[in-house]
């Protein structure tokens, strides 16, 4: 499955893509269009990101912009720009759905969607909108409007019961978080011995995939062949996660489709929803219900802030003393720290920028990686700057979207009543009417994965 | 003519990718207002019409664009006025313009074009006809930009470069002439002769 394309006739060859793309899979020589080797191409999209190349009515002619919309299938209330690099869409399969009275729809939201989507209906850089988020999946007509966030706070409960065991019983260390989809493909690809090291957690979207189809099909009634189930994530690379053949666990496809958050901004103009202007709406219960910690996983180091504030509870049994974990949080490409838990020095790592993963990675196989616990984030400082999140026209505003979207980030996690994620009450309820226990037998079948190694996968 | 000779935008061929980064800057500045395009892709509605022509050649690429002439043949052929020297740029009145394409034919290096108009989202339509209106399309730097000419600060490579000639020039004459003066000091038989 196709999800990164470079349009040949578009591609000028300027390869400014080349030199971000973090696994050298964009191939060609210079002035001439460029291709990408799918066997190397992580799916992190940021070449979609950068690239510039537009259908141009000086160069193609007035028409070309109409055929080149149809031809990726978008929809012709689309009238924006469209480049040589972009992202196969969904959006056709998702209207579809919706328009089908025989399928129940369920739509997940990652947490950096809210943190930028605004921007693509004019919003400053950065304007938090999860209320109207809500809102408009509601309006679009989703039939239960869930969130990522709340499989987020499910994976700290198991990926932080996964590090006590790992720690406690002398299992595979350092363990390296699972969440970012491009990460794990490209330590299959270039560290597959390394496998072991990854959580066997499934990402957050492929939890909360698993959980619609089960525990959501049982306490909504609805058959689980009934429901089509969408996750609105900022990355490219979910797409193929949710294709792979292990995400199957229940029963079905776990996750069906993914829309970016660019794709689910068109959609919103589709329906003719004046975005800007909805009123807050929260999310459904009990799979839309979240805690700070979750919400943080949008933001580099926020995966490691929120096992922490969890973590540290569960082995000393008391509140952490301060809940913002600073010493995990900013921008560097490769930052360490040591946390005391009890009477255990945690020490924690945080990789954001998939380039920075490499020379982290050859001190793992050189056997000098004294770490406990490494998150990697595959985009420049997070989910929030996403493949998929809204592109900026002018590169010098990267800067201020990163910081403001951040801060947007870390301002609804202090706005939230619950900032830890084992308190929040539903995912309480789910581990005590459904799952009984993190690692248990019921979690292990649908929120943990062997990743099987990753070849094309169609 | 200190300081009179209208200012223009060159580029360093050595570094120019032709990425296009200057023509979405171009189009993003000058529609702002005008067609209300926000910060990201998403928030455009009007096709992309930039006032500079990215040109790939098989040696290198650059940006075309005005080089705001002094006997700018654009400005004498146009017979609507529509083209005028305003302080040391050359402007196109885009409301006076008629689609004549006589300036485009004028300018030698291809740097004007005609481009649809659109303002609110919406393409402008000639008067007493649903057919839509064109103007010529050109560098203006940005006019009444504070920051100076958008291409210029996006560049990721700063391969572009506000060029002020009569500046350059005279740094090109101090440079001639402090290494001519080195070469004299240092050389006792041409002081002999």
């Amino acid at each position: 499955m196709t999800v990164i394309a470079i349009d040949q006739n578009l591609c000028t060859g300027c390869q400014e893509c080349t030199k971000i793309c973090p696994n050298l899979a964009i191939e060609g020589l210079p002035h001439q269009a460029q291709k990408i080797n799918e066997d190397k191409c992580v799916m992190c999209g940021q070449c979609v990101q950068k690239c510039k190349s537009y259908v141009s009515a000086a160069e193609h002619g007035l028409n070309a912009y109409l055929g080149v919309r149809k031809e990726r299938d978008l929809p012709e209330t689309v009238l924006e720009p469209l480049f040589a690099a972009y992202n196969v869409t969904h959006i056709q399969e998702v209207k579809r759905a919706l328009a089908d009275p025989n399928v129940y729809t369920m739509v997940q939201s990652a947490p950096a969607v809210r943190a930028a989507i605004a921007e693509d209906f004019g919003a400053p850089l950065g304007e938090l909108a999860a209320g109207r988020l809500a809102a408009a999946l509601r309006k679009i007509g989703f039939d239960k409007v869930f969130d990522t966030n709340f499989a987020a706070d499910v994976t700290i409960m198991e990926e932080g019961s996964e590090l006590i065991h790992r720690v406690q019983n002398g299992g595979v260390l350092p363990m390296f978080t699972s969440c970012c989809p491009a990460w794990v493909r490209y330590l299959e690809i270039n560290y597959p011995q390394m496998r072991k090291h990854l959580s066997t957690c499934k990402s957050p979207q492929q939890m909360e995939g698993a959980l619609f189809k089960t525990y959501g099909s049982k306490l909504l009634n609805v058959p689980a062949e009934k429901v089509f189930s969408v996750s609105v994530m900022p990355c490219t690379a979910k797409q193929h996660e949710c294709s792979r053949p292990e995400m199957v666990d229940s029963g079905h496809r776990d996750v069906d489709v993914v829309l970016t958050t660019r794709e689910l901004a068109w959609l919103i103009k589709d329906m003719g929803i004046d975005f800007l202007k909805l009123n807050n709406e929260k999310f459904d219960l009990p799979m839309g219900d979240y805690s700070g910690a979750a919400e943080i996983f949008g933001v580099t180091g926020g995966v490691m802030e929120a096992a922490l504030r969890t973590g540290y509870e569960l082995i000393t049994g008391k509140a952490i003393p301060a809940l913002d974990i600073t010493a995990v949080r900013g921008v560097d490409g490769f930052r360490t720290a040591e946390i005391a838990v009890g009477d255990l020095k945690l020490k924690v790592g945080v990789v954001t920028g998939l380039k920075n993963v490499k020379p982290v990675m050859e001190l793992l196989v050189a056997g000098k990686l004294d770490l406990h616990f490494v998150e990697v984030m595959t985009c420049p400082v997070g989910c929030v700057t996403g493949g998929g999140q809204p592109k900026l026209i002018d590169e010098t505003d990267f800067e201020t979207a990163y910081k403001q979207r951040i801060s947007a980030t870390y301002d609804h996690d202090k706005e939230l009543p619950i900032r830890k994620s084992h308190e929040n009450a539903s995912v309480i309820k789910l581990y005590e009417d459904y799952l009984k226990k993190p690692l248990g037998q019921l979690s292990h079948k649908l929120l943990h994965t062997t990743y099987c190694g990753d070849k094309k996968h169609h | 003519m200190a300081n009179e000779f209208g200012l223009f935008v060159t580029t360093d061929t050595t570094k120019c990718t032709g990425c296009k980064a200057c023509e979405m800057a171009c189009f993003q500045v000058h529609n702002e207002g005008r067609n209300k395009v926000g910060r990201t892709v998403g928030t455009i509605t009007v096709p992309v019409t930039p006032k500079l022509y990215v040109t790939v050649i098989p040696t290198a690429s650059m940006p075309i664009q005005c080089k705001h002439c002094e006997n700018s043949p654009c400005r004498a052929v146009c017979k609507q006025f529509a083209i005028s020297k305003i302080g040391r740029q050359i402007i196109v009145d885009e409301a006076k313009c008629i689609g004549c394409k006589d300036c485009l034919v004028a300018c030698p290096f291809g740097a004007v074009t005609l481009l649809p108009l659109y303002s609110d989202g919406q393409p402008a339509r000639q008067a007493g006809s649903p057919d839509g209106k064109v103007a010529a399309s050109k560098c203006d730097l940005c006019a009444g930009v504070p920051e100076g000419p958008a291409c210029v600060r996006v560049c990721p490579n700063k391969a572009l470069s506000l060029n002020d000639i009569d500046e350059e020039r005279k740094r090109k004459n101090i440079a001639a002439a402090e290494a001519l003066a080195v070469v004299n000091a240092g050389a006792p038989e041409r002081r002999a002769l």
